[in-house]
């Protein structure tokens, strides 16, 4: 009996290989993503819409291939790179700031730079500066902005408003809350990390590291030691924590939606999300990224993915504009935004009826981007080789401030050692 | 009157508090089958319970089987478990048997060469293992996925201690008839070793089952993937949608599960029979 | 532990034979990327894996001045240290207390044994839930605030009642088997000359089943050492590295940041601290186990 079933699984396993394999007239793509839950279903919807209209049409099949976190789609990349397996790299990848190095250095990318240089004639003036800019290493353009988003304030409204409060704009403002703490409500709960710590640093006009926080070569060590601004943050976020009104752990979308942390800093990509978790039990305010202090400028950098491509021969090198195209066309990303809290990347995107008629309705949306435009555009996101090390080491250097009622010297020594340590060793590492 | 107090004491007393003893150490699994039938409100809601309010919601099942091609990678995972299984087994019987019935030239250095093995982590080779794979040309196929677990050394061992069990006069009958070592094995050491490498190889089969980090290293498209890593699948970047990761964590285990219930007679059988001595 | 020795003469190449796939698959896969990692260790690797230079220990000084190292150690022994003796006496005393057939018996053998068959994924993603402070039920049945894996100090006792509920399944059914092979004879005997059920344990049963004790001892030891998984899924080796373990550790330095260096470092030392556990309780094999 056992048998039996296994031997007609067999068999349905290979009807199954076979019939895949019927159709070779078309051209068939892979596409890596690593976006879940509502983000992944659109991205199987849009997949399935190009293969029904462009595709049908220009015999092209996309085959969509959930790859995990970024995290875990990069580090397979990396795996292919290395061993020069070219043919199994996808022909498009969805790919964050941490594959940046890497890809720039692969032998067969196919940047955007080279895309132009085939196609003098495309145009991305239509594409927001900022998310377009945040995807160019050295100077090169090495992909498009697909899911981009940015760091911004969520708050209980009704809970603050009730109290007298309206949304807090610096940490100091979010200190003036730890009124509302209590042993069930906790204010604030945020751990620093990468890019939110190159926020904060960047309002006060510094980078995280040199090199322009890595965009313009590889950065060997801390930009924030000698002008003082790690300590200046430091030392805020040491004050905010003596108030009261600051948990050291990392914030908690699920205390937020029970109403039991009133703050959180977060990807403006949790918009859709919460809205519908929260649903009636109080009010969602969304503002700007809160500024180290009232002399700090307002602003956060962009975080997110891109689309980046890789040369499989010029048919499909083709192909994959193609689809890419499609992906940044003014509707997926109105779409995309709408259902996700994404920010639309193309300013036709941004004016669309669409997205206008969603701000008007839910003014939470449209943060986000405002902010987006308003950043100025020294700040950049950070990018280093050892990159989740270097996430980690910053959460824990922090963390452990607090935890062991270090000073804000010590612990600015403390990352010194750890985190220049690192860009050190990577860069003997890799001239 | 003696005979029930008897009873009571030395069978349903014992009984009782070994199903609560099952009982307690069930309860995370009991919670997440709970949980797979709850709607994201029930979630939300505060306090939080075990049981949902109705058993009909089966949208979380129904999410997990469309959001990915569940069914699918149920194939791969079997197909993945029972080769890997049977090849271990069988490699590890074959080196058991010479370990067992031989005596030869660097027979030591090659016992503690296999068992070494086994204090080399598979975690920590996953890199090194994973260029070889691919050099194979073996990445995203079945036995890529399978043929970095070939090697069971401690199958070997078991195996090798069971096959010394075998007894000194039935050994000898066996070559006293000028039995070779095909009927020695077939007629002798098969039958009596048979419920040993069964519980082997449902354990081998639960692991393969359950291997997670390899398999989404190796595999690159939806048709090689396997169902563990289909689960990871279901989480999101903020990791709030419970319902439907308690459903995808109920999928994944039902099989292995289920084999176990299956298999309970046999195994318990081997138990009695006192097969697996370490 | 006597052998008989089957056809000397017409053997000669056979057990080589036998042993052929066993030894391909185990250079192949296990030997051969060890070297490999040796090599690393003593190397300079570029982010993509490629050996550039001889480093000499600049790896190893390296890898010795991060703080995260010696956390990593201590956190790995802790889990070790723990995990072994609750996991050996938790899973001894339930198969000594099935260990005599009842008729409700197969009943709660099945329920203790079914942990074996539930996925390393599965569970961690059922107890993620389970000790959610906000959602999960174990805080509000408690009536406690525990953050459980988002706390630093909470964190670590998690991941352990995890990898303790993992191991249970197995080697209980492995005791379970050991109890029941223990000759009746034997435990009667003892019994007529007036011996207690734990003095039957400790002088009859525990002696006659230190084979599975060691093996079951030196299994849980590696696999202890060896915990990455819940921590990749449940804590990222946080909060504040309080759950950062030596794999995990290799994992994030080495692959997620690709420093393989470093990583071919940390492994060799996994792989230097599981052997001297192994040789340690083999040690204690010799002299104390008891083979029928």
């Amino acid at each position: 009996m056992k048998k039996r079933v296994l031997a007609l699984l067999l068999i349905w396993a290979m009807v199954a290989g076979v019939s895949a394999c019927a159709q070779a007239e078309t051209q068939r793509l892979v596409f890596w993503h690593s976006m879940s839950d509502d983000a992944g279903r659109l991205i199987s919807e849009y997949v399935k819409q190009f293969n029904e209209t462009i595709g049908a049409r220009e015999g092209i099949e996309i085959e969509a291939v959930y790859q995990g976190t970024y995290a875990e789609a990069v580090t397979k990349m990396n795996g292919m790179l290395s061993n020069g397996q070219r043919d199994a790299l996808p022909d498009v990848l969805q790919m964050d700031a941490t594959g940046k190095v890497s890809f720039a250095a692969a032998e067969n990318a196919y940047t955007v730079d080279a895309l132009l240089a085939d196609h003098p004639e495309i145009d991305f003036s239509g594409m927001l500066a900022p998310a377009m800019a945040n995807w160019r290493l050295e100077g090169a353009q090495l992909g498009l902005p697909f899911a981009t988003s940015t760091t911004v304030t969520y708050y209980n409204r009704t809970a603050l408003n009730a109290a007298g409060f309206s949304a807090p704009e610096t940490l100091a403002d979010i200190g003036a809350l730890s009124v509302l703490s209590s042993d069930d409500i906790a204010v604030y709960a945020a751990v620093p990390n990468t890019p939110t710590l190159a926020n904060w640093l960047g309002q006060m006009g510094s980078d995280l590291v040199d090199c322009h926080n890595g965009t313009e070569g590889t950065a060997q060590a801390l930009a924030c030691i000698e002008n003082g601004a790690l300590v200046a943050f430091l030392d805020a976020w040491k004050d905010l924590y003596a108030t009261g009104a600051l948990v050291n752990r990392s914030g908690s979308t699920d205390e937020f939606v029970a109403g039991r942390q009133l703050i959180m800093t977060s990807s403006s990509s949790s918009v859709a999300s919460l809205l519908t978790r929260i649903g009636d039990s109080f009010e969602l305010g969304v503002a700007g990224y809160p500024r180290v202090n009232a002399d700090a400028s307002a602003g956060a950098t962009v975080s997110g993915s891109c689309l980046v491509m890789f040369d499989h021969g010029e048919n499909r090198k083709a192909a994959a504009w193609k689809f890419v195209q499609y992906l940044t066309s003014a509707d997926i990303q109105a779409d995309f935004a709408r259902g996700t809290g994404y920010l639309p990347s193309n300013a036709a995107a941004a004016e669309s009826d669409a997205w206008q008629t969603l701000i008007a309705e839910h003014p939470q949306y449209d943060v986000g981007l405002r902010q987006l435009m308003e950043t100025p555009d020294t700040m950049r996101s950070v990018t280093v080789g050892p990159a989740a090390d270097f996430y980690y080491a910053i959460m824990n250097d922090i963390s452990d401030m607090l935890e062991n009622d270090l000073t804000a010297e010590e612990t600015a020594e403390l990352m010194r050692d750890d985190l220049g340590g690192m860009l050190e060793q990577y860069a003997r590492a890799n001239p | 009157m003696k005979k029930t107090v008897r009873y009571i004491r030395r069978e349903l007393l014992p009984g009782l508090l070994g199903v609560c003893f099952g009982s307690l150490l069930l309860f995370p699994v009991f919670y997440g089958i709970m949980g797979a039938f709850k709607t994201p409100a029930e979630f939300n809601a505060y306090p939080p319970t075990v049981f949902p309010s109705s058993f009909g919601n089966l949208d979380n099942f129904r999410t997990v089987f469309i959001q990915v091609p569940m069914a699918r990678y149920f194939l791969n995972s079997l197909i993945t478990a029972v080769m890997t299984s049977t090849v271990r087994l069988t490699v590890a019987a074959l080196a058991a048997y010479a370990f067992a019935f031989y005596s030869f030239r660097g027979e030591k250095v090659l016992f503690f060469l296999i068992l070494g093995t086994m204090m080399l982590p598979a975690d920590t080779l996953l890199i090194t293992n994973y260029q070889t794979v691919s050099r194979l040309g073996l990445l995203d196929t079945y036995l890529g996925i399978c043929i970095v677990a070939f090697v069971g050394a401690s199958q070997m061992f078991m195996l090798r201690q069971h096959f010394m069990t075998a007894p000194t006069a039935v050994r000898e009958a066996a070559q006293l008839d000028g039995c070779g070592d095909l009927r020695f094995v077939v007629s002798i050491l098969l039958p009596m070793s048979l419920p040993v490498l069964l519980i082997l190889f449902v354990q081998s089969f639960v692991v393969q089952w359950n291997a997670y980090l390899w398999p989404l290293l190796v595999t690159n498209s939806n048709s090689m993937r396997t169902v563990q890593v289909g689960v990871t699948m279901l989480t999101s970047i903020e990791g709030t949608n419970y319902e439907t990761v308690l459903a995808g964590a109920v999928v994944a285990m039902l099989p292995a599960a289920l084999l176990f219930a299956a298999m309970r007679r046999s195994l318990t059988r081997t138990m009695s029979q006192g097969a697996v001595i370490g | 532990m006597q052998r008989a020795e089957r056809k000397p003469g017409a053997g000669a190449v056979k057990p080589y034979l036998y042993l052929l796939p066993m030894l391909v698959f185990a250079v192949g896969f296990v030997y051969y990327p060890f070297l490999k990692t040796v090599a690393q260790s003593v190397a300079v690797v570029n982010f993509k894996g490629e050996m550039t230079g001889f480093a000499g220990l600049d790896n190893f000084r390296y890898l010795f001045s991060r703080r995260e190292f010696t956390i990593a150690i201590a956190n790995t022994l802790r889990l070790m240290g723990i995990n072994v003796p609750v996991t050996l006496a938790l899973t001894i005393l339930l198969a000594w207390f099935s260990a005599r057939p009842r008729r409700w018996g197969p009943v709660y053998e099945t329920m203790l044994a079914l942990p074996m068959t539930v996925s390393m994924s599965a569970i961690t993603l059922i107890f993620k839930v389970l000790l959610n402070p906000t959602v999960g039920f174990v805080n509000y049945a408690l009536g406690i605030h525990a953050g459980w894996y988002t706390d630093r100090h909470t964190a670590m006792s998690g991941i352990l009642m995890l990898t303790v509920w993992m191991g249970i399944g197995f080697n209980y059914l492995l005791f379970l088997s050991a109890f029941r092979a223990v000759p009746e004879d034997l435990i009667g005997s003892a019994r007529l000359d007036g011996a207690g059920p734990l003095t039957v344990l400790f002088r009859v049963q525990l002696p006659l089943i230190s084979p599975t004790i060691l093996y079951v001892a030196c299994t849980n030891m590696i696999q202890a050492m060896m915990t990455s998984g819940p921590v990749l899924i449940l804590t990222q080796g946080g909060p504040s590295r309080s759950t950062t373990t030596l794999i995990y550790l290799m994992y994030t330095s080495g692959y997620r940041s690709s420093n393989y260096g470093l990583a071919a470092c940390v492994s060799l030392i996994a792989f230097a601290m599981t052997l001297v556990f192994a040789v340690l309780l083999i040690w204690l094999e010799g002299r104390k186990v008891n083979y029928q």
